[in-house]
């Protein structure tokens, strides 16, 4: 609440602004108050540029998804300077954190499609944020990307008679039809076997490289390390920057 | 907004057997507030139903009568003195009493009201009885009432195949040749039509210059209060001057202050209304709760809380229109059960389908505001 007061509302500023996508400096993060303070990032700095496929690793507990709720602006940075889109994070309103998420698109550990809507209309949910795009257009491009996802079969099934690689695609798709300026995934392949686990990694890489959209992926998978332009891990709430 | 209603409306209809759970919560609701209102609103309408049929502009009655079915008498001459003044046209006097009704067909009595007005141009709007003014003016004929309760006998059958009935009324041989539809209600079971001579024929006892209630009809174009205001000094304090529709008021105060069934039904109505306000906050904050991660996760896309709260909003009205289609419907056959099992005319009014149906959305809407607090704290960093 307090700092809402606080800052000052920040102009979003566009994608094609030179700099970094995402930067930290001396991002630190607690949960709690008093005694029963816990903190779990130290002093973070790093830097996301546009374009890139950045990998977080590190053993469970390490601060990992923490981090990623900070970018996503669905926690509220305390401590230190982030920075996501040009926005300043440490200084955002709630407004602020609700357009920076718009900006985002998130892939969840779990698919979290809605239930209620089929394959289709859960991609064309997302273009609710983005009135601005006629009603067409809408549908056009969500058949499009479910299409370029391999489920054209699929348009009007519901995520409960899709398999669990097909509703990771769905989510994928969601994700990108908005053509997001970023892109948070949270161990997408973690409820995935080997091989499909693959499939939704190259697709996310693909689509990324085609739209130039940088990602940010949380992963404990070793199988899919490959497609990082850089590793960074973490350990203990602090970052080990390993090169490729 | 069609967007977001679309939303709410998927998510609501989703799990149909759970829609249709919800739906029956709110149907039951409606279905009490709409009967318990009607029946409430139906007792106190047929209750006061002679008086609202009075067409005389002016009525006489005296300071003791309380209700006109308990009325007592005054002189008839303080009505005939009032005729004289220039702006009124004529006046009537209606005798009423209750008699003994034999029923021809068991030998039993049972109370019946009796009404005495000169059939041939009644102040007061019993229909299709001055059809049969010449007939009533022969001795001891009179008509009966179409909605009198059956203990009375099968007297409507019986006339539809003879054309006439004879019975006895206080032990004088009558004859009955019609049935007119006027109506009964909780302070009547029944009611009898006859020329005011016949009346006194039946109550031999009552003095002729003794009557219950004074009709005045105005002259066109005279005004009801300041004649109203120039009569009373006529009366002196043995007789009380009212326009109808202040006997109208003073009936319906009589029911409502002497008769329960104000606060009885009134009373129900506030159950069923709580009844369905806690039956759909319940189930919208099952379905809230069973949704949270739902909820979470669009919050997390960067939907605004504003949006969340429309959907639930959205799915509270929905349930109020869903519920309250088959719970109106529902509640108009209620009505013709208890029309036939009670023997007096229920009816549904715009006015009071209208009033539950606001009520309706009120209950869904304040269960939909309760409901929605735990969508106001989902914490969106919670899907991760």
């Amino acid at each position: 609440m307090s700092s809402e007061l606080l800052s000052n509302p920040t102009p979003a500023v566009g994608a094609s602004s030179p700099g970094p996508v995402i930067a930290a400096r001396d991002l630190s993060f607690a949960f709690g108050q008093g005694e029963l303070r816990r903190q779990v990032l130290f002093d973070l700095n790093f830097e996301v540029r546009s374009g890139e496929i950045v990998l977080l690793t590190g053993p469970s507990g390490s601060g990992k998804t923490t981090l990623l709720t900070l970018i996503g602006g669905l926690r509220r940075v305390t401590e230190g300077e982030l920075s996501v889109l040009g926005r300043p994070l440490h200084q955002a309103t709630t407004a602020d954190l609700t357009a920076n998420r718009r900006d985002i698109g998130f892939i969840f550990q779990q698919h979290n499609l809605l239930e209620f809507l089929s394959a289709r209309q859960n991609v064309e949910l997302m273009f609710q944020l983005h009135p601005e795009v006629p009603p067409e257009t809408v549908r056009q491009k969500a058949v499009e990307i479910l299409t370029l996802v391999g489920l054209a079969e699929r348009l009007d099934y519901h995520p409960s008679r899709l398999s669990g690689g097909q509703r990771q695609r769905v989510a994928i798709a969601r994700a990108l039809v908005t053509q997001p300026r970023l892109v948070l995934a949270d161990e997408p392949t973690a409820a995935l076997d080997s091989v499909t686990g693959r499939d939704v990694v190259d697709l996310l890489q693909y689509l990324a490289r085609t739209n130039g959209c940088p990602i940010l992926m949380v992963t404990h998978d070793n199988r899919v390390l490959d497609i990082a332009d850089r590793i960074l891990k973490m350990e203990d709430g602090r970052l080990q920057t390993v090169d490729r | 907004m069609w967007d977001t209603f679309l939303i709410a409306w998927r998510q609501l209809s989703y799990q149909r057997m759970k829609l249709v759970v919800a739906c029956a919560g709110v149907v039951v609701a409606v279905m009490l507030m709409l009967v318990q209102l009607g029946i409430r609103e139906g007792a106190l309408e047929n209750s006061i139903a002679i008086a609202v049929k009075v067409q005389a502009d002016l009525v006489v009655i005296s300071p003791r009568t309380k209700t006109i079915f308990q009325s007592t008498q005054f002189p008839r001459r303080l009505l005939m003195r009032l005729a004289g003044h220039p702006s009124v046209d004529h006046v009537q006097e209606m005798y009423m009493s209750l008699a003994r009704w034999r029923n021809p067909w068991e030998f039993r009595e049972h109370p019946i009201s009796v009404f005495g007005v000169d059939p041939r141009s009644p102040l007061i709007d019993f229909p299709g009885y001055s059809g049969l003014a010449d007939e009533l003016q022969l001795p001891d004929r009179l008509i009966f009432d179409r909605n009198n309760r059956v203990m009375y006998g099968p007297v409507r059958e019986h006339l539809a195949a003879e054309g006439f009935l004879e019975t006895e009324i206080n032990h004088r041989r009558v004859r009955v040749i019609g049935a007119i539809p006027v109506g009964i209600s909780i302070v009547s079971d029944g009611n009898l039509f006859l020329s005011p001579a016949n009346f006194l024929r039946l109550f031999p006892q009552r003095n002729p210059g003794a009557i219950d209630l004074g009709l005045i009809r105005l002259k066109p174009g005279a005004d009801r209060m300041t004649v109203l205001e120039e009569l009373r000094p006529l009366l002196g304090a043995e007789a009380r001057l009212l326009t109808r529709d202040q006997l109208v008021d003073s009936e319906s105060r009589f029911v409502r202050e002497s008769a329960p069934i104000d606060f009885i039904f009134g009373m129900g109505a506030v159950v069923g209304f709580f009844i369905g306000f806690v039956v759909v906050y319940q189930i919208l904050y099952t379905e809230v709760t069973n949704h949270l991660p739902q909820f979470a996760t669009m919050k997390a896309m960067g939907f605004s809380d504003r949006t969340l709260l429309s959907i639930v909003y959205y799915q509270g009205l929905l349930l109020s229109v869903l519920g309250y289609i088959p719970g109106f419907f529902l509640a108009l056959w209620l009505y013709q059960v208890a029309t036939k099992a009670i023997q007096m005319p229920f009816s549904m009014t715009w006015n009071r389908g209208i009033w539950v149906f606001l009520l309706t959305v009120v209950m869904c809407l304040l269960s939909a505001t309760i409901a929605l607090q735990r969508v106001r704290r989902v914490d969106p960093a919670d899907v991760f």
